[in-house]
């Protein structure tokens, strides 16, 4: 037992070490967008706070309409990602037909296509057909990016769950529909909370589209971001408490849905 | 299985070509310089646009700034409706490209730099000015186009023939405000350093700088110099010397474009500029852009700069930076006797030549580049430096510039002259570039004649794409 | 009565015949089934066909910003590409780069997934923090680290500066750009595969392992016979996800040395948008980008296979 006691702390240690490489510079995040531009490069940890970036920040409302585009734009996304892609994972993880695997790995070759290499000639076409710079425009051409990752992780879950306990349900004599959302879904629930948290972060994160395809009536925060780094000087204060605001819905989504991250026990009794 | 998948390319092929095809009609339709029909027009009428609405595509800028900030003013004096989107610089030219390229009149009036002409009006994407201009009807008696400072104002004009010189040809863009380059120092480390006077020669630049590595501590080095692999790295203070030692970028032979920068001036001037790059500048200069070095110079962690005079202008603002009231400005280095000039970066308006709304779009330009905005501009905002020789007149500049020592003599010592000291072509942005990815392989040991040699091949391969009518 | 035929799937049969596939009569809407159901998803991005079919037509074309009219010039572009250096240059620093990123990514990924599913307290608190920098976009991150490794005013250029290192630059020496681009990329995107690996081990059955245990297997028997098959589908994904998006990475490279210094880290995508939008060729940039997306699919077309094996491989555990 004590040898184990000795692995469990190297390994928590292990844990310590990527901790610090990956929380650090959040860290550091968090103290620059206390610091004055001054201060910004003659002080490391000791300096004098001030809440003057964020200040900044709200001062012009234009950073809360970033923020809301954003949010709009990304939860639109993700829903119809949602509400299209999971059947599509099921129909191919039940189904078995013609072409299956074809369409499955044609919706994973959307994303081949550079992101570079599709947005002008889209540029193009949303000009045309007046989707420039609307908010289903970006949802739509998001799709690209969130719709196949989506769909091929929920479906490795989907296939996970085995046909007998669908047919054992039935005959209990619940609807199929029925079964699909008290049953089904409580089981696939880590596959489609992850993969809608990371599906949300990419297209929240979005640069290219979001630049090209819109930017006046709709910006988003990735895009304006790049605002901080103004001609005269770059104001890394601002941009500190302008990224760290803009994570945050991410973040609250992801302590919210990590009690979700761990599936039913019941799907061991089946697997075994 | 295999031909669905065929038969989806095919399919998409085929509309992307339709599509393409459809599209390609607006873009014959938009041919290069034709004659521009304006409508006679009765006496000059600022109020005569009355109503309209026009789109303006700004840079994330100063300039910018100071215009949003007197839209209002604008407004109320012509009742014209201004609509505008501001992008960050590092995107702004894709975004302006993308937007100029659909041809739709989208937007009216446009912040660009003199380089970016160089492609746009090629393309036929920009209105020729002079129609407007010489208009006693649609430009207000007191615009007075020579106030401006002739360096800066032929920044904006050129004929289209790659080699002609800037100057030449039509006006495209009215200029906003403009930079030149010049050496900045810290009186602070020069008085630390026992040093009287700022460096006069290239050598004299070198072996103070050098002098100056860690005057101020940890990470303190002899002076800030930008690096990036782009033409950005090339236009301020590498572009300036090289005019000044007597180097050319291209020359005409036999009607073609050669590319000089493996000529024997050149290779001297580049080599001097890499010795003090590695003597005395960041350790990491291959990553500095504007913003390392103005704010390197600001932290006290550069003693000195080679770069846009604006930078001791930001720095020196009370509270603006750590070393605000140290800073002094003085002429760029000399490597021969002779009139020292600087090459020019100018921010300037134009027009889309497929607005819709194009006498509209003049009166927002002539509003926003008149004696009476480029006042309060430099005086209340930071539109500097001004364009308008008026300007550098008035008592409430002088006064402002007046707290950065050497700042209103440089510029006076040197602006007669500057302009753009490249040869203008549309592929200028290709072999700048190109240009900034070879001095960082010389930075980092590569054979300054042998890289230059290469480099010349390069860029000559390059021109020779260009396709004059 | 429905009968399963293979696992996880389901064939309708008729309620008094025996399976035999040739006699079963499926009705079509019940055969249309499927399609059915993916349509939606599929009328959503099959649109994504039209702007690729107009890339591929364009590459065709000297289509420039800088010029008025553009003609069609046939494979001229594609075959300047090919008998250019550069180009075989960027195919192996796009390679490299997206190996190495790979690989680092999914090792580290998987190692510290493994760690965060005990049931320590550290585990636990440290669960859902680790995603954080996942959630930072790229280019910002790159921002970060810049700042951060600026060798006068960064904070990690003064610490090696306390342990002596003065001379590294980061990403302004050739030598170290690429190992500064791949720590920045490891610290956005090792998350990525965090919060896969550890979905797919949470939702792993528990009495392989308990009998595991009883039977006294080492921790690496268990990994390499158990656990590894098991997430294999899951990590997989994960792999392939990361091959994808770093051989297509732009951002990050841009964003810290614009492909410098010099040539080192001018890949292919950084290679084409320097072409499309600093030069604006667009045509001479499109056979760049279709040489990237070919490359792409092709890996991915045999990852996939891969996948599909050993998605069944781990469901016959």
């Amino acid at each position: 037992m004590k040898s184990n006691k000795v692995v469990s702390l190297l390994k928590d240690l292990g844990l310590l070490l990527y901790a610090m490489f990956a929380l650090f510079p959040l860290v550091w995040l968090v103290i620059i967008s206390f610091k004055h531009d001054r201060e910004m490069f003659n002080t490391t940890f000791i300096f004098s706070p001030t809440l003057d970036n964020y200040r900044v920040l709200f001062s012009s409302g234009e950073f809360i309409g970033y923020f809301v585009d954003n949010l709009i734009v990304s939860v639109g996304a993700i829903i119809l990602s949602i509400v299209v892609g999971v059947p599509a994972a099921y129909a191919l993880a039940r189904f078995d037909f013609k072409g299956k695997e074809s369409i499955a790995f044609t919706f994973l070759s959307f994303r081949f296509a550079p992101e570079i290499l599709v947005v002008l000639p889209i540029f193009l076409i949303y000009q045309k057909i007046g989707l420039y710079d609307t908010y289903f425009g970006l949802i739509w051409i998001f799709q690209v990016v969130s719709l196949p990752l989506m769909i091929w992780i929920l479906r490795g879950y989907f296939e996970d769950i085995s046909v007998e306990m669908e047919h054992a349900a039935r005959l209990d004599g619940y609807s199929w529909w029925q079964v699909f959302i008290k049953m089904i879904i409580p089981l696939i629930k880590p596959g489609l909370v992850a993969s809608s948290l990371l599906s949300f972060i990419f297209v929240w994160n979005n640069f290219t589209f979001s630049l090209l395809l819109a930017g006046q009536k709709v910006t988003t925060t990735t895009v304006a971001m790049l605002k901080y780094v103004s001609s005269d000087t770059v104001h890394y204060g601002q941009m500190a408490a302008a990224v760290l605001i803009s994570s945050l819905p991410i973040i609250i989504l992801a302590l919210a849905i990590q009690k979700h991250l761990v599936r039913g026990l019941s799907m061991g009794a089946v697997k075994g | 299985m295999l031909l669905r998948k065929f038969l989806a390319i095919i399919i998409s092929l085929v509309v992307g070509i339709v599509f393409s095809a459809c599209s390609n009609s607006t873009q014959s339709s938009g041919s290069s310089v034709e004659k521009t029909e304006l409508k006679k027009l009765d006496g000059f009428d600022w109020k005569r646009f009355k109503g309209e609405e026009i789109n303006v595509m700004l840079n994330q800028h100063p300039y910018a700034e100071a215009i949003i900030k007197r839209l209002p003013e604008f407004e109320k004096l012509t009742g014209i409706k201004v609509k505008y989107s501001v992008t960050p610089e590092e995107s702004y030219f894709d975004k302006l490209t993308t937007a100029l390229n659909a041809k739709n009149g989208n937007p009216d009036v446009f912040m660009t730099g003199s380089y970016q002409l160089w492609e746009y009006a090629p393309a036929g994407y920009i209105q020729e000015l002079d129609p407007f201009v010489n208009d006693k009807n649609r430009t207000s008696s007191d615009y007075d186009i020579n106030d401006f400072f002739e360096g800066v104002l032929n920044a904006d004009k050129w004929d289209l023939v790659p080699g002609h010189k800037v100057g030449t040809g039509n006006l495209w863009a009215i200029p906003l405000g403009f930079e030149i380059n010049v050496l900045h120092y810290n009186k602070r480390a020069f008085e630390q350093a026992g040093i009287k006077n700022p460096p006069k020669t290239f050598d004299e630049l070198i072996e103070i700088a050098t002098k100056l590595n860690g005057w101020n501590g940890e990470g303190s080095y002899g002076i800030a110099i930008r690096g990036t692999r782009s033409w950005a790295t090339i236009h301020p203070g590498y572009m300036t010397s090289f005019s000044n030692h007597g180097a050319k970028d291209f020359e005409i032979e036999n009607g073609k474009l050669v590319s000089k920068l493996n000529s024997s001036k050149s290779v001297e001037i580049t080599k001097k500029f890499v010795e003090l790059i590695k003597k005395a500048g960041p350790k990491d200069w291959s990553n500095y852009t504007w913003y390392q070095s103005s704010s390197d110079l600001g932290a006290g962690k550069a003693a000195m700069a080679y770069d846009a005079d604006i930078f001791s202008f930001f720095n020196n603002k009370e509270g603006a930076s750590k070393e605000a009231g140290n800073l002094a400005v003085a002429p760029p280095p000399a490597t021969k006797n002779g009139n020292l000039g600087s090459n020019m970066w100018v921010w300037s308006i134009a027009m889309n030549k497929s607005s819709q709304k194009k006498d509209a779009a003049w009166l927002f330009m002539q509003y926003f580049t008149s004696k009476e905005h480029m006042i309060w501009g430099a005086t209340q905002a930071n539109v500097v430096d001004p364009a308008r020789k008026s300007v550098w007149e008035d008592q409430g500049f002088k006064e402002r510039i007046s707290k950065i020592e050497g700042y209103e003599e440089t510029f006076n010592s040197v602006i007669g002259n500057s302009t753009i000291k490249f040869t203008p072509q549309p592929e200028f942005f290709n072999t700048t570039t190109e240009w900034a990815a070879a001095l960082q392989d010389i930075v980092n040991g590569a054979d300054a004649q042998e890289r230059l040699n290469q480099l010349a091949n390069d860029i000559n391969k390059r021109v020779e794409r260009l396709r004059v009518k | 009565m429905q009968v399963e035929h293979k696992r996880g799937k389901f064939v309708q049969a008729d309620s008094t015949t025996l399976l035999s596939n040739e006699e079963i009569k499926i009705p079509f809407l019940r055969k249309m089934r499927p399609y059915i159901i993916l349509s939606p998803a599929f009328l959503l991005t099959i649109g994504i066909l039209i702007p690729f079919g107009m890339a591929i037509y364009y590459s065709f074309t000297n289509f420039s910003f800088k010029y008025a009219v553009y003609n069609w010039i046939g494979l001229e572009n594609y075959i300047s590409m090919f008998k250019d250096p550069e180009f075989w240059h960027s195919v192996k620093v796009t390679i490299m780069y997206a190996g190495l990123a790979t690989v680092i990514e999914t090792v580290l990924g998987v190692i510290i997934a493994l760690l965060l599913n005990r049931e320590s307290v550290i585990a636990k608190s440290l669960r859902i923090v680790l995603i954080f920098p996942l959630v930072i976009a790229p280019v910002i991150a790159t921002l970060i680290w810049q700042l951060m490794t600026n060798n006068s005013v960064g904070i990690l250029s003064k610490w090696l500066r306390m342990v002596g290192v003065d001379n590294f630059t980061w990403g302004a020496d050739p030598k170290t750009a690429l190992f500064t681009v791949l720590v920045i990329d490891a610290w956005v995107f090792t998350p990525f595969v965090i919060l896969l690996v550890l979905a797919g081990l949470r939702s792993l059955p528990k009495a392989p392992f308990e009998s595991a245990m009883i039977d006294g297997g080492s921790a690496w028997f268990t990994f390499k016979n158990l656990t590894l098959p098991m997430i294999m589908p899951m990590l997989l994904i994960a792999v392939l996800f990361r091959l994808m998006a770093s051989l297509q990475m732009f951002d990050i490279i841009f964003a810290l040395t614009r492909g410098g210094p010099g040539n080192t880290l001018m890949t292919l995508p950084l290679t084409a948008y320097t072409e499309a939008f600093t030069y604006k060729e667009l045509g001479y940039s499109l056979p760049y980008m279709l040489i990237l997306w070919a490359f792409v699919y092709l890996i991915s077309h045999y990852m996939v296979k891969y996948w599909s094996h050993t998605q069944k491989k781990a469901s016959g555990k």
